[in-house]
């Protein structure tokens, strides 16, 4: 069964417990624990062994995108209990300040490709340097960063030709030139099909479109039909 | 008659306030209204199970769904306005926008190809004036001004809005009087709206040659009511600018403001009106009874004409020089004699002002 699930911080932003009440209803097995503002971390950490996980057969961590440099040290030392867990940690590229410091998480750190707004990790040329600094890391694919880096989605061929073996999870939502994660349009879901056969179809899957709770499901649903082609066409296949 | 208001209040609801300051309902003026705001209802559902409105995109309709004048035959004008990226499945998605709407039954915008597929900021905030400015995109612009509406989400055709308006007012050398105390007419907005009045009525002859007379005299009868009705609401706009201008400019005398923000946000509020809107509430405040209700009553009888299939037809086969002698087409001319009568009295004849500021900026 595919994995496929939301990030909390898409659900309900700031509001972890509120998007796992949602999320519990909607019966998905797959789900990304957001501490995308520093804010965030404390309380998600010290609520972590109460949470109703139980539903997950796919949990990911995703690390503050903004912190300073006195803050890094005592950051990379809480989050190795999540590696610990074995939960991948999704890791902005641009967020470090001394690389040094996080090599000792550096099998659990998933790097994201980013958005335009951001100075490195957007194309396959900017990944590898990365990767070439953390060889045992690997991807978190967002495909709404991809296509809003190239909307012909040539460059997410490419990122996929290059490390699709460091692929651990995908992101998934449409990505606007304000760089907000919103609906998946038509456009997306032509531009995503492109792609999607190249990825595996056992791949987790973590929707960050930000959409109202009565619109989850819709979204869930186009989502699962997107990767269920790629699916349909393995089955063939074999 | 009232003089120049202080602020401005404009009401959304300002037909309804004429309709009963005058005692006086026009019927098909509200089925009209009413048909408008079922027709975009439905196109917006049509929008949202489909996902026919990509990021930094707007689905904006012009012509009579804009106005709120949907009548029986009406088509829907729309453009996929595209505010950001380029993206090669934009055409895609246009399309199967119109797919959807043919197959939804929703007659498709005329042969122009001005709508019906993707219109792009660029050129409609870059492009004002000049030998880039074609007659399709001074179109699409003008009337992004006076008759659009977006359906579904607005966000890229209120940016699109936004940045055209300022492109107007922050290409004028000033827009405060010597005195400081008034807001001026917007003239590079409002020369650009006579222009455009004046290319339609000469794309109308141009029409009638290349197109051999082709729905003459329904082209006629829109010219003299519907394309004239979206004119006299472009001047009130520009010169509401002066009339009524936006709060705070008489408080802060000797603190006179430097951001043309104020009157951004006065005009934005009236893009947002139809233009009827807009005429009702000129006529609420500038207007004497008989000029409103010559105006309102001529209206509402031709909607009730365009809403009836048999005349709309007729309207459409009837050659020019069947015209003269045709009684439906003479009904028309005659409701549309009204409707100038009133137009006239209500921009030079009731309020000093008003025809002041006519004289000044309509003419020379």
């Amino acid at each position: 069964m595919r994995k496929i699930g939301f990030s909390t911080g898409a659900v309900a932003m700031g509001d972890f417990r509120h998007a796992l009440e949602v999320l519990a209803k909607l019966h998905v097995n797959a789900v990304e624990l957001s501490a995308l503002r520093f804010g965030e971390l404390d309380p998600l950490l010290n609520a972590l062994d109460d949470l109703p996980l139980t539903q997950y057969s796919y949990i990911a961590f995703h690390v503050p995108a903004k912190f300073t440099a006195e803050s890094e040290p005592d950051l990379v030392r809480k989050l190795h209990p999540i590696k610990e867990r074995g939960w991948p940690l999704i890791m902005h590229p641009d967020a470090m300040f001394d690389r040094r410091a996080w090599k000792s998480l550096s099998s659990a750190l998933c790097f994201e490709n980013m958005d335009k707004r951001k100075p490195l990790g957007r194309t396959a040329e900017e990944l590898a340097r990365i990767f070439g600094e953390f060889e045992d890391s690997s991807l978190c694919f967002d495909l709404g960063h991809a296509s809003q880096i190239d909307r012909t989605m040539a460059e997410a061929c490419l990122i996929i030709q290059q490390q699709k073996t460091r692929i651990r999870q995908i992101h998934i939502s449409e990505v606007n030139t304000k760089s907000e994660h919103v609906a998946i349009s038509a456009a997306s879901e032509l531009a995503f099909a492109k792609i999607v056969g190249d990825i595996g179809y056992d791949m987790p899957i973590i929707i960050e479109s930000v959409v109202k709770e009565h619109q989850l499901l819709q979204e869930l649903t186009l989502v699962t039909e997107i990767f269920a082609n790629t699916l349909q066409e393995v089955l063939e296949t074999d | 008659m009232a003089t120049i208001l202080k602020t401005m209040t404009v009401s959304t609801s300002a037909i309804e306030e004429l309709s009963g300051k005058l005692g006086k309902e026009w019927p098909a003026i509200s089925a009209a209204r009413a048909a408008a705001a079922t027709e975009v209802d439905r196109i917006e559902s049509i929008l949202a199970d489909h996902r026919l409105i990509p990021s930094d995109t707007s689905l904006v309709v012009f012509g009579s769904l804009a106005r709120r004048e949907w009548t029986f035959g009406s088509d829907v004008d729309w453009t996929l306005l595209i505010d950001g990226q380029a993206d090669p499945n934009h055409l895609k998605v246009a399309q199967e926008i119109a797919n959807r709407f043919l197959q939804a039954r929703l007659r498709g915008p005329g042969p122009t190809a001005t709508f019906g597929g993707l219109a792009f900021s660029h050129d409609l905030i870059h492009q004002i004036g000049g030998e880039e400015d074609t007659n399709r995109n001074t179109t699409r612009r003008i009337l992004l001004i006076l008759e659009s509406l977006a359906v579904g989400s607005s966000d890229a055709y209120d940016r699109v809005i936004k940045s055209v308006l300022n492109r107007y007012l922050d290409d004028d050398l000033s827009f405060l009087s010597r005195s400081g105390q008034h807001y001026k007419v917007p003239r590079f907005l409002l020369n650009d709206i006579v222009r455009y009045w004046r290319t339609m009525c000469v794309d109308y002859a141009t029409k009638h040659r290349e197109r051999q007379g082709e729905k003459w005299a329904l082209k006629n009868a829109k010219l003299r009511l519907s394309r004239k009705l979206i004119f006299a609401a472009g001047l009130l706009t520009c010169f509401n600018c002066h009339l009524r201008p936006p709060a705070g400019l008489d408080e802060n005398l000797f603190d006179l403001p430097a951001h043309l923000e104020p009157l951004l946000r006065h005009l934005r509020t009236y893009v947002k009106l139809t233009p009827l809107e807009i005429v009702a509430d000129a006529a609420n405040s500038f207007a004497k009874p008989e000029t409103s209700l010559k105006i309102f009553d001529a209206y509402d009888q031709f909607l009730s004409m365009m809403n009836d299939g048999e005349v709309r037809t007729r309207l459409e086969s009837l050659t020019a020089r069947e015209c003269r002698s045709d009684p439906v087409f003479n009904k028309v001319r005659h409701i549309s004699e009204q409707f100038q009568d009133g137009v006239t009295r209500l921009f030079l004849d009731d309020e000093p002002k008003l025809s002041e500021l006519t004289r000044k900026y309509g003419v020379f």
